[in-house]
C-alpha cells in the first residue's frame, strides 16, 4: 500500500500534536522530590537545607510506598521509600529522613495496596514539626491527593531523577 | 374535579394493581435503604473499633487473624508469644507504650481478655477513654498471688446479668479459679464492649499450662511508637524476626475494606438489576392501564379536556405511585436495617444505626418519584395522543 506525501505529513503532524499533548501536561506538574533528595537534607539538629527548604509551601509531588500507621480512612498516613511488606527485597528504612507524613485531602477514596508505588501531591513542608497525635516529623504533605505511579521508580542515596528538579 | 381529585380516583379504580405496584416498588426502595445503612454500619464499627496503636505484634501466621482476634475479637486468637516480647518492645527507646494482651476462653461467649493498667490509661494520641460506670478497675496483682478481679465491658455486663461482686465461672476445670467482678465499664461502642477484662497474673493463674511455664506467655502486644517515622523499621525488624509478626492494622482494615467495596459492587449490580425490574413494572402497569382507559380518555377529549391536561392526569398517576411507594419503601428500609443492625449486634459485635437519618432518604424519595415520573411518561405521551374519534367509535 503506497500513501501519499500529503497524507503522510498529515500523520506526522498527527502524531507531533497527540505526542506534545503529555509534555503540554508535564510542564505543569509540580516538581519531584527524591527520598534520596530528602536524606541529603537532612542537617545536626533536626535542620534541613536551604535548597529543599526553598520548597515548603508550595505544591511537590513525592513517590513511594504508603506505610498505613494512622485511621484506616487513610486521613493521615507515611509515605516511605520502602514498602511495609517488602520482608524480602530491600533494605530495613532508617528513619524520619526516609518518611514523609502524610496528611490527605479530604475525601480521599484510594484502593490500598502496600506493594505499589503512589504518586503524592500536596504542599510540602520541611523541618521540624510536633504532632499532637503523631509526634514529631522532618517531612509533611498537607491537603495530599494520592493516585498509584504505574511503572515509577523509587530513588535511592545518591541516585537522582533526570532531568534534576530546581526550586 | 381537579387533576388531582381525578387521579386519585383512577388509582382507587384499580386499587389491587396499583397497591401490588406501589409494594413492588416500596420492596426496590426498602433493599436499597436497608443494604447502604447495614454497610455503612459495618464500615463504621470497623472504623471506630480500630485501634489507636500503631503496630499489633503476634506469632508467626495470618495478619489478619491477629487483627480480627485482637482488636475486634472476630476470629481465633492466634498462637502465643512469650512474655519477653513485651519486655523487649516496652524496653525499646523507640516504643513510647508497648501494652500486653493475652486472649483467653470466654465466659457465654464473652471473650477472657488480660492486659495491663496501661490498656486503659489515658493518653494524649488517644480519642477514646475507658470509664468505669460502676465499681473500680481490677488492683494490681502478682504472679504469685492472682487477684480473679474482672472488670465486664458494657455489653457483657448485660447480656449476663452479671453484677458487682458476683463469682463467676464457666467449665468444670475453672471452678476451682472463680472469677469476682469488681467493676463494670461505660460502653465504648467498640469491641471492648464484649469483653471480660482481667489482669494477666490472674489469667496465667487460671490456665493450667501457663501456670506450670517459667516465660508467661501472650497472645499479642500493642505497640505505639514515640515517632511515627521508627515504625517501617521497627515493623520491618519485628516481621525480620523467626518468632512474630508485626501488623499495621489500619493495612489490614483497608484489605477488609477493599474486599468489601467488591462485594458493595456486587451489591450496587443487584440493586440496579432490582431497580430497573421494578422500574419496569411501573411502566408496564400505567401502560395496561392507559390502554384500558382510552374510551375514557376520548371522552375526556371530547368533553373539552386539554391535550396538556390527560398528559399531566398520567404523570402524576405514576408520580403518586412512586411517591407512595417510596414512602412505604423508606419505613420497610429502616425496618429491615432495624432487624439486620440485631443480627449484626449479637453474631459480630458490630454496631449500625438503622435509624440514621439525613440526606439519603430525601435523596431516595426525590430519585424514586423522578424515575416513577420517567416509568409514566410513555404512558402519558401515549395518552396524550387518544384520537378522539376512533376511540369514541362504536365497539361492534
Amino acid at each position: 500500500m503506497r500513501h501519499s506525501p500529503e497524507s503522510l505529513t498529515a500523520a506526522a503532524v498527527l502524531a507531533l500534536a497527540l505526542l506534545s499533548l503529555p509534555l503540554a501536561s508535564r510542564a505543569d506538574d509540580p516538581p519531584r522530590l527524591t527520598f534520596a533528595q530528602l536524606v541529603d537534607s537532612m542537617r545536626a539538629n533536626f535542620d534541613v537545607t536551604q535548597q529543599i527548604k526553598a520548597y515548603a509551601g508550595r505544591e511537590v509531588e513525592i513517590q513511594g510506598f504508603i506505610v498505613p500507621a494512622g485511621p484506616p480512612d487513610l486521613s493521615f498516613f507515611l509515605l516511605s521509600r520502602v514498602s511495609a511488606l517488602g520482608n524480602y527485597c530491600c533494605e530495613i528504612p532508617t528513619g524520619q529522613d526516609e518518611t514523609v507524613y502524610v496528611y490527605a485531602a479530604k475525601g480521599l477514596k484510594l484502593v490500598y495496596d502496600p506493594l505499589r508505588v503512589y504518586r503524592v501531591r500536596g504542599v510540602f513542608e520541611a523541618g521540624k514539626d510536633v504532632d499532637r497525635t503523631y509526634g514529631v516529623s522532618m517531612f509533611r504533605i498537607r491537603g495530599a491527593r494520592v493516585e498509584e505511579a504505574v511503572g515509577a521508580r523509587i530513588f535511592k542515596v545518591g541516585e537522582t531523577p533526570t532531568p534534576p528538579t530546581k526550586p | 374535579m381537579t387533576v388531582l381529585g381525578l387521579a386519585l380516583r383512577y388509582l382507587r379504580g384499580r386499587l389491587v394493581t396499583t397497591a401490588l405496584t406501589a409494594l413492588s416498588i416500596a420492596l426496590g426502595v426498602a433493599l436499597v435503604l436497608a443494604s447502604v445503612l447495614l454497610t455503612r454500619g459495618v464500615e463504621k464499627t470497623f472504623m471506630e473499633s480500630a485501634t489507636e496503636y500503631s503496630l499489633v505484634v503476634g506469632a508467626k501466621g495470618s495478619p489478619t487473624q491477629l487483627v480480627l482476634s485482637v482488636v475486634f475479637r472476630m476470629d481465633t486468637p492466634t498462637p502465643n508469644i512469650l512474655r519477653a516480647t513485651w519486655e523487649r518492645l516496652a524496653s525499646d527507646e523507640r516504643v513510647d507504650v508497648a501494652v500486653p494482651v493475652a486472649l483467653g476462653d470466654a465466659y457465654q461467649g464473652f471473650r477472657y481478655v488480660a492486659t495491663s493498667p496501661a490498656y486503659f490509661a489515658a493518653m494524649p494520641w488517644r480519642q477514646r477513654s475507658f470509664a468505669i460506670a460502676r465499681g473500680r478497675f481490677a488492683r494490681e496483682d502478682s504472679i504469685e498471688q492472682p487477684s480473679y478481679e474482672v472488670v465486664l465491658g458494657a455489653e457483657t455486663a448485660r447480656r449476663t446479668g452479671l453484677q458487682l461482686g458476683d463469682r463467676f465461672f464457666e467449665g468444670e476445670e475453672m471452678a476451682e479459679y472463680p472469677l469476682t467482678v469488681v467493676g463494670i465499664l461505660r460502653s465504648t461502642g467498640t469491641a471492648d464492649d464484649r469483653a471480660v477484662f482481667l489482669t494477666l497474673p490472674s489469667f496465667w493463674g487460671m490456665n493450667e499450662v501457663a501456670r506450670k511455664m517459667q516465660m508467661k506467655p501472650l497472645t499479642a502486644v500493642l505497640v505505639r511508637a514515640k515517632r511515627m517515622s521508627d515504625l517501617p523499621a521497627l515493623h520491618r525488624q519485628l516481621n525480620l524476626s523467626q518468632e512474630t509478626q508485626a501488623v499495621f492494622p489500619s493495612g489490614v482494615l483497608l484489605g477488609i475494606f477493599n474486599l468489601l467495596g467488591l462485594a458493595e459492587e456486587v451489591l450496587a449490580l443487584v440493586l440496579a438489576i432490582v431497580a430497573s425490574v421494578v422500574v419496569l413494572y411501573l411502566f408496564v402497569s400505567m401502560y395496561s392501564a392507559m390502554r384500558e382507559r382510552r374510551r375514557e380518555i376520548a371522552t375526556m377529549r371530547a368533553l373539552g379536556a386539554r391535550r396538556a391536561t390527560i398528559l399531566g392526569l398520567v404523570l402524576l398517576e405514576s408520580c403518586l405511585i412512586a411517591l407512595v411507594g417510596g414512602g412505604a419503601g423508606l419505613v420497610l428500609g429502616h425496618g429491615i436495617a432495624y432487624g439486620g443492625a440485631r443480627l449484626l449486634a449479637s453474631r459480630a459485635g458490630m454496631v449500625a444505626d438503622p435509624f440514621a437519618v439525613g440526606l439519603l432518604q430525601p435523596a431516595v424519595l426525590a430519585c424514586v418519584v423522578i424515575v416513577g415520573a420517567l416509568a409514566g411518561l410513555l404512558p402519558a405521551l401515549s395518552a396524550y395522543r387518544v384520537d378522539v374519534e376512533e376511540n369514541l367509535a362504536p365497539l361492534s
